[in-house]
This record gives structure tokens, sequence and C-alpha cells, in this order.
């Protein structure tokens, strides 16, 4: 173990994000006036944050530091890559609306700990440094939903965010110290070799505590509700990139435990797994079916998409660990790209259901945008959302176990449930008149601009799967 | 390589389409254009490859996702090539028969090319992914054309249409899945007689792939969603709606249910055959029932399309071969029959057949055409249907010799709505005095239905020049099957 220019070399994203976000509160104190450099400065960060990550991935960098309790691999360096990505389009989507606020440097600077803190988390190997790395992401999330001061469902949402998740977060630690009790260790290698074999009670609770913990965190039901509050009244940025980014880190993080700390102890999680899954994409397909406000709607569509990845934990067992894995990844990066787009276009065309009617003889670069998403969020080839489901079903079918099989039906079934609330925005912007009402919301070139970027990117998803594909193979994760 | 340039040329029309100047003309104009384009490629296909198509010609492959062995697999040959080329001429004449279509006529068109491409892309995709990329990719054109452009029911049945056929295809997509995981290849080659699986596995995966198919084509207890859909579109969308895509269910049943999963789909061949006879029967009493002569037209080709489910279950070499021309030969007739039923409603104001009668004196032609195509539908010999209906009912009877005597009964009883619905329409006395007035069908309309009835006609002489193409490729699936 030696501290040289390995470990600053891993480090490098996470050390490139630090110095963006204190350049950016420095500068945002300094120049009070300057609300376009800070973002730039914002966006900047997040740009190099993913160059420096793309390169260490490209290059295959590999190597543990800290006494193996962090770890850079292809498998973290993937969602890294993820979160920056993200991040560099919550930056742009946030620029004009926060500097209108007169607090740009604090919002974007809070944009930049969310991502250091998911860098953190999917490279961490230890418990209490995975629950430290966690509060660091959503800390920062808490005081995201709440920034929109002029909106109180803002402050609402943001205080139902945070009374749930600080006892999801004691929820988590209380499982982790039960966990680290049975172990003597924190460490996912050592737990590994406790929860071999048949489990005691207390490691069982620890388990189910830990999982109820995360579940709050990536809103699986029945740990759902503050969804939907803290997504309507969070600033359109806030909720699409914490709807993705924060989300994918931790389903990866979550893989990690599950895999690295606890595979002997699969055949409970994933039963475990299963139920939650299927109660997960029902509660929140059912009930994005009645929402008639888009930000609401696209909430509890997120609850449903957790659903489906948790699909994919609840298949790792048997031969289809790899391709689970693969799942997790794949789905990952197509939900990042879809979903953040349809957040963004909120901005552009209003939150309103209705409001999107004749959107097509308006706007018909947006409306087609907008249709891409909601198509690919349904699912349909060849959009980014199919290869996601695919590989879900793919993990599904390979895991050979009756549980899983009705699991698959139920990814089935609530597709084809889901088809109305999606298809019901298409079709008020493609069938219906439009009202006369001009509601177009707040937001400007950076914002078109990262609306048919992710649009060209979730059409695209098609040709550059394959090498996704392969990149998660590699990944290291088993 | 042409095979792939045949494909995306929809697409680069769609492109093209979308930077068009607003100027009606030039679009229709460019638009057919475009469209011609794969046909006359399908045709140079047909003349200098046609006597080669028994495996799979004109291949390219692509790697696309390699650590699973999806890739970009495309090549024509027997089985896919009859549809292949019906899709570039029907996409043609749907063009040509856009005249309903008034507002958004790019948009309609930049649908149609998107459409075509899906179309197209299913007749010569060789693997199983590619195939259902191409299969959905119809999905979302198909609903907007429907939705935007249809009539005042519009909104409901594009809805309902996209919901039903997207359960079925997503069950199948979960099929797919499964054969492909387990067999570890997604190439539809190397799928051939199972990919090795086991008898049981075959059967769990073919259950939900048939599901899926047999909703698209749509066999009948599955059918409910098809005629608000065909009442509703505009005539040039019906073209490709009834022409086209339920022969996207029934090909996936001829290419990939039966050779990919001989021992899997075994023990459903009797339930295809009998749901077959179902259509078949089902199809023509409810048409003789319908007071509208879409929904007439409608149920007819429902009816029609269990021949093509019944020759396919057969297993029989003779069968078979009927099952995969009648393809061709009810994609011809339906088409003529609802552009002809879009001419006289765009004449005389409404569909209904009790209010029609004696437009034969007015429009000797499209009234003509319209028996043509009623007497193609009953089966007239002579004419393409007959041919590819009486091998679908042969092989039947070969096999299941029940569902081939009541297939028989089926014709019999379409003649009757048929002649009925002739008798009405075309002749007699005419039923008001505004139908005086009324013309026949003008240049353009008849540009878009001669071509359909002369291939009617030619195709009833010499079904040769088809059936010649096919049969390598048939014989090679029938000995798959084990049977003949």
């Amino acid at each position: 173990m030696s501290y040289t220019g390995e470990a600053f070399l891993g480090l490098m994203p996470e050390l490139i994000s630090t110095a963006f976000l204190i350049a950016v509160l420095m500068v945002g104190v300094f120049a009070e006036r300057s609300a376009g450099l800070v973002a730039s400065l914002a966006a900047l960060g997040a740009l190099v944050t993913f160059v420096g990550t793309a390169v260490l991935l490209f290059i295959g960098f590999e190597g543990e530091f800290f006494g193996g309790g962090y770890v850079v691999d292809g498998f973290a360096l993937y969602f890294k890559l993820i979160v920056s990505g993200s991040a560099f389009f919550a930056v742009l989507a946030a620029a004009r609306w926060s500097s209108g606020t007169g607090d740009a440097a604090e919002y974007l600077m809070l944009i930049l700990s969310v991502v250091l803190g998911a860098m953190l988390l999917v490279s961490m190997r230890d418990l209490f440094g995975i629950f430290l790395a966690l509060e660091l992401a959503t800390i920062p999330s808490y005081a995201m939903v709440a920034f929109d001061r002029r909106r109180r469902e803002s402050a609402e949402g943001g205080m139902k965010y945070l009374i749930t998740g600080v006892i999801a977060s004691s929820i988590l630690l209380y499982g982790m110290v039960l966990i680290y009790g049975v172990a003597g260790s924190a460490q996912l290698p050592d737990i590994a070799r406790a929860f071999s074999g048949s489990l005691t009670p207390v490691a069982l609770i620890g388990l189910v505590l830990l999982i109820s913990g995360f579940a709050f965190k990536v809103s699986a039901a029945p740990f759902h509700f503050w969804t939907p509050d803290a997504y309507q009244g969070a600033p359109t940025s806030a909720a699409a990139f914490l709807s993705v980014a924060p989300k994918a880190a931790i389903f990866g993080v979550l893989l990690r435990i599950l895999l690295e700390g606890m595979p002997g102890a699969a055949p409970v999680w994933t039963v475990v797994m299963a139920f939650l899954s299927i109660v997960t994409m029902f509660v929140g397909n059912l009930f994005a079916l009645r929402q008639r406000n888009v930000r609401r709607m696209l909430a509890y569509s997120s609850v449903a998409h957790s659903g489906y990845i948790l699909a994919a934990f609840a298949a790792l067992q048997g031969d289809a660990v790899p391709t689970g894995v693969q799942a997790v990844m794949i789905y990952s990066a197509a939900y990042a790209v879809m979903n953040m787009g349809a957040f963004l276009v909120i901005d552009l065309a209003g939150e309103e259901v209705k409001g999107y009617n004749g959107l097509f003889r308006t706007r018909p670069g947006l409306a087609i945008s907008m249709g891409v998403f909601m198509a690919a969020l349904v699912g349909l080839p060849p959009l980014s959302g199919f290869f996601g489901k695919a590989w879900v079903l793919l993990a599904g079918a390979q895991s050979g176990s009756g549980l899983v099989y009705v699991v698959v039906g139920a990814v089935v079934v609530n597709s084809v449930l889901s088809v109305p609330y999606y298809f019901g925005i298409i079709r008020n912007m493609f069938f219906e008149e439009p009202s006369g009402g001009e509601t177009a919301g707040e937001g400007g070139f950076a914002v078109e601009f990262s609306v048919y970027t992710l649009a060209a990117a979730t059409v695209i998803f098609a040709l550059i799967v394959g090498p996704l594909a392969a990149l998660a193979q590699a990944s290291g994760l088993l | 390589m042409i095979t792939t340039v045949t494909i995306f040329i929809p697409l680069l029309g769609a492109i093209l389409m979308l930077f068009m100047p607003e100027d009606e003309r030039l679009v229709r104009r460019t638009a057919m254009v475009v469209a011609a384009a794969p046909l006359l490629l399908a045709l140079y296909i047909y003349f200098a490859h046609g006597s080669d198509l028994g495996a799979a010609q004109l291949t390219q492959e692509l790697d696309w996702i390699p650590s699973l062995d999806i890739g970009y697999r495309v090549g024509l040959d027997g089985l896919g090539f009859g549809m292949f080329f019906l899709t570039a001429l029907l996409t043609l004449i749907a063009v040509v028969a856009s005249w309903d279509i008034r507002e958004n006529t790019r948009q309609y068109f930049v649908m149609l090319f998107l459409a075509e491409l899906g179309m197209l892309g299913v007749f010569a995709a060789q693997d199983l992914i590619l195939f259902y990329v191409f299969f959905e990719i119809t999905l979302i054109p198909m609903y907007l054309m429907v939705g935007i452009w249809g009539d005042e029911n519009r909104k409901p049945a594009a809805i309902k249409f996209f919901i039903y056929t997207f359960l079925g295809s997503t069950t199948m997509l979960a099929g797919f899945l499964a054969l492909g995981v387990l067999a570890e290849t997604f190439s539809i080659e190397s799928l051939n007689a199972g990919g090795g699986l086991g008898r049981t596995a075959q059967i769990a995966i073919a259950a939900p792939i048939l599901f899926g198919l047999l909703v698209k084509v749509p066999a009948v207890p599955l059918h409910s969603w098809l005629l608000d859909v065909y009442v509703s579109s505009p005539t040039s969308t019906n073209v490709v709606l009834s022409g086209i895509l339920p022969k996207l269910g029934t090909y996936g049943l001829i290419k990939i249910a039966l050779p990919l999963l001989p021992q899997g789909v075994e023990p459903f061949l009797p339930i295809v055959a009998a749901l077959g006879v179902v259509n078949i029967v089902y199809g023509a009493f409810v048409a003789f029932l319908q007071p509208d002569l879409k929904a007439l037209v409608a149920y007819s080709s429902i009816g029609t399309l269990g021949f093509i489910l019944l020759g396919a279950a057969s297993a029989d070499p003779v069968g078979m071969n009927g099952a995969v021309l009648q393809q061709v030969t009810h994609g011809l007739y339906s088409a003529l029959l609802f552009v002809l039923v879009g001419v006289i409603a765009s004449r005389t104001g409404t569909r209904s057949i009790s209010e029609l009668g004696g437009l034969a004196a007015r429009m000797p032609w499209a009234g003509g055409l319209l028996a043509l195509g009623a007497l193609a539908a009953m089966g007239l010999p002579g004419l393409a249907v007959f041919v590819s209906e009486f091998m679908s009912i042969m092989g039947g009877y070969t096999t299941f010799p029940l569902a081939g005597a009541l297939a028989s009964l089926g014709i019999i009883f379409s003649a009757m709505y048929l002649l009925y619905m002739l008798a009405r329409v075309i002749f007699g006395p005419i039923e008001k005095p505004a139908y005086e007035e009324i013309t026949d069908a003008g240049p353009l309309e008849m540009v878009a239905v001669v071509p359909l009835a002369v291939l009617l006609v030619l195709l009833g002489i010499v079904p040769g020049i088809l059936i010649g193409i096919q049969q390598p490729a048939v014989e090679a699936l029938v000995s798959v099957l084990g049977g003949g």
C-alpha cells in the first residue's frame, strides 16, 4: 500500500470534482454578479470529471486504496461516468434558473457535492465508508429539493424528503451495525465469510434493515412516499438529476454489497428483492396512471423503473449473475438519458398534462423529443429503455428460478400497464389541438440543448449498447 | 448490402421529408419517388436472385452486441421475399392513395416511411433481436397515423391498437430472450431446429412467442383491437395496416416459431389450426352482419388470414406453400378493396351498405374492380387468392381433416356475404338521386388499384412465378418440422 502517483490517478475524478466544487463556491462568493461564470465553471467541472473517468476506464485502470476499503475498478468507473455525465446536463439545465434565484453558486455546488458523494459511494468497500458517502450524496440533495424559495411545494417536498431520508439513514445504519456485529468487520470480504452458510436471526434482521434502508433511497415501494412530493416540489434540474445519478450509484453500491459482501446469503436476498420489485412496479405504475401533473407522473414512473431494476437484483442467482449485473448497469445508463430528458422537457413545456396539447403543432422538435423519451420509458426498441428492459428479461430467463419467472411476468405486464400514461402525453402532443395558453417554462437555450442532446442519446443508444455491454461484462464485479 | 440499402431507403426518405418545403405537389411527388426506389430494388432482386432463395441470400452481418451474439444480420429468403416485395409495393400504393390526407402531408409520409423501414426489416431480419426491433418500429408510426389522420373515433382506436399489440410483442420478446439466452445465440440461422434445446424448454418458450404472434395476426379471440382501428384509419393507412401488418404475425410464425422451435410448437399446432378455422368461419359470419362497407372488408380480411394459420399449422409442404403465398395474395386483395371502399366513400359520402346501390352504372371501373376484388376474396378460380387458399386447405386437410373440411365451408360463407355486398352496392337500381352525378375513379385512383388487380390476375394464372421462389425455402422449413 502506497499513496503514490497511482492513488492520485485512481482518485482523479473525485479530486477534480472536489476542486471544481471549491472553485464554484469561491467564485460565487467573490464575484457575486457572475452567474454565467459560475455556471460555466460548474459545467466544466462535470465535464472534466466525466472525461477523467472516461480516461481511467479507457486505460483499464484498476486499483485498491486505503487498506482495500476503496476500490477503483471498471464497475465503479462505469457508474462514475453516469453520475458525472448526468451532472453536466443538470448544471446546464440549472444554469438559467439558478441565476434567477441569486444563489447560483450554492445550488451548483450542491450538484457537484452530490456528484462527489455518489462517486465515492460506488468505490467504497467498507460499510461505514458506504454510509458516509451515501450521506455526502443525500444531504446536499435535501437542500437541492428545497431550494426553490418561490414555490411553497419546494419547501414541503424538501421537508418530507429530509425526514424520510433521515429515518432511512438510521434504519440503514442500524442494519449496518448489526451486520458489523455479526461479521466483526465492516469490510465486505470479511462480511462475505460471516454470511456464508445459514444466517443467524441477527444477521437476517441486519440484512433486511439494510435492504429496507436502500429501498428508501431508491424509492422502492412501500418506502416510496417521499418521491412524488419531493420531485414535484424540487426545481426541475434537481428532480431530473436526483432521479438518475445518485440512484444509479446507490444501485451500484447495493450490487457491490450484495455480491461481494453476502453472496452466500443470495437465496435470502433474491427473494426479498423479488417481492420488493413486484410491489414497486405495480405501485409505481398504478399511481402514475392517475396523475395529471407531469412531475408527479414522472416521479411515480421513477418508482416503477426502480422496480424494473430491482427485478434484475432478484435474478442474481445461478448462471444469471453476470447478466444481472449487466442489466443493472445498462438499465442505469439507459434510464439516465431518457429520464433526465423527460424531466427537463418540463422546463420548456410546463408541468400540466393538458399543457402538452398540440405541442406537435407549436413546437414539433420538442414534441418529437418528448415522444422519444416517453416511448423509451415504455421500452420500445430501438430506444434506450428497451435495452434496459431486455437485459432484465434476459437475466430473468437465465436465472432458472420460478419466482423470478413470476417477476419477469410482472415486468411484462407492467410495461403494458405503463403505456396509457406515457402515451397520454404523446396523445396530447400529437392528436389534440393547441390549447392556446402558452405555458412555456423558463427554459432557455441550455435546457433546449440538453433536451435535444439527450433525445439523440436515447435514439443512438442502440449503437453504443454493444460497447457498453462489453464494458459491463469486463467490469470486474464478478 | 443491397438488402440493407433497400431497408434503409425509407429512413432516408423520412429524413428528406422532414426538410421538404411545404409544397403539397412537390412533397407528394418526392414521396412517390422515394417509395418507388425500394420497389425497383425488390424487382431487381427478384430477377437477379429470385431462383436462389432457398436459404438467406444477399446477407449482411455486423456485430451489434457481441457479448450476447446479437448481430445486425439481414438477408432474404423465399419465405420473406414475397412480403418484402409486397411491402415495397403497398407502400408506394399507400403514397399514391393518400389523397384523403390533406393536412400535414409531410409528417404523414415521415410516419409511413418509418413504418416501411420496420416492415421491410422484419421480412429481411436474420436475427431474433433485430426482428423484434423492426417488428416494434412499426408500432409508433402506425399509432400516430391512425391517431392523427383517422376519423372522429381515432384516439381510442389508436391506443387500443397500441396496447394490444404491445402486450403481444412484449410477451413475445420474453420468449425470444429466453430462447436466445439458453441457446447462446440470437442468429436465426444458428437457432434453426431448436438450437439444441430440449422439448420441454421449447414448449415453455413457444407459448409466449405464439401468443404474441397470434395477437398481432389477430387470431380470433385476440382480435378485438382490430375493427376500430381499421374503420378509423385513413384509406392509405388501411392499405398497409391490412396488407402488411398482420403478416408480421404470420411471418413470425412461419419464419421463427415453426423452424426455431419445431418440438415446442408441435403440441400447439392443432390449436393454431383450430384458430385458423375459427378465424375463417367467424370472420365470414360477422362480415355478413356488418352494415358498414369498410367493416365488412375488415372482417373479410380477418377471415382469410385464417387460411394462413391453417396452412402453416399443417406442417405439410402444400399447405405451407399455400400459407406463404396467401400472405401475399391476402395483402393484394385487401389493399385493393380498402382503396376502392375509400374511393366509393369519397364519392357518395357514406360507407353504409344499405345506402349504397347501383354504383356500377356511374362508376364502371371502380365497380368492376370492386367486383374483381370481392371475387378474389371469395377464392374464385383464376384469381390469386384461390390458389393460395386451395393449397392451404389441401395441406390442412392432410394433417387435420376436420379443420380442412370446415375451412372449405368458410369459402362458401364468404361467397355468400361478398356476393350479397356486390349485389347491393354495385348492381341494382341507383339508390339515391345524388348518385346520378358521381364520377368514376380518376387517373390517380386507377394508378393505385390497377397494379393490385393485375397482380391478382397474374398470380391467379401463373402462381409459379412466386411459388417457384418460395418453394426451396418452404421445403427446407418442412424438413425441419419432420413432416411432408
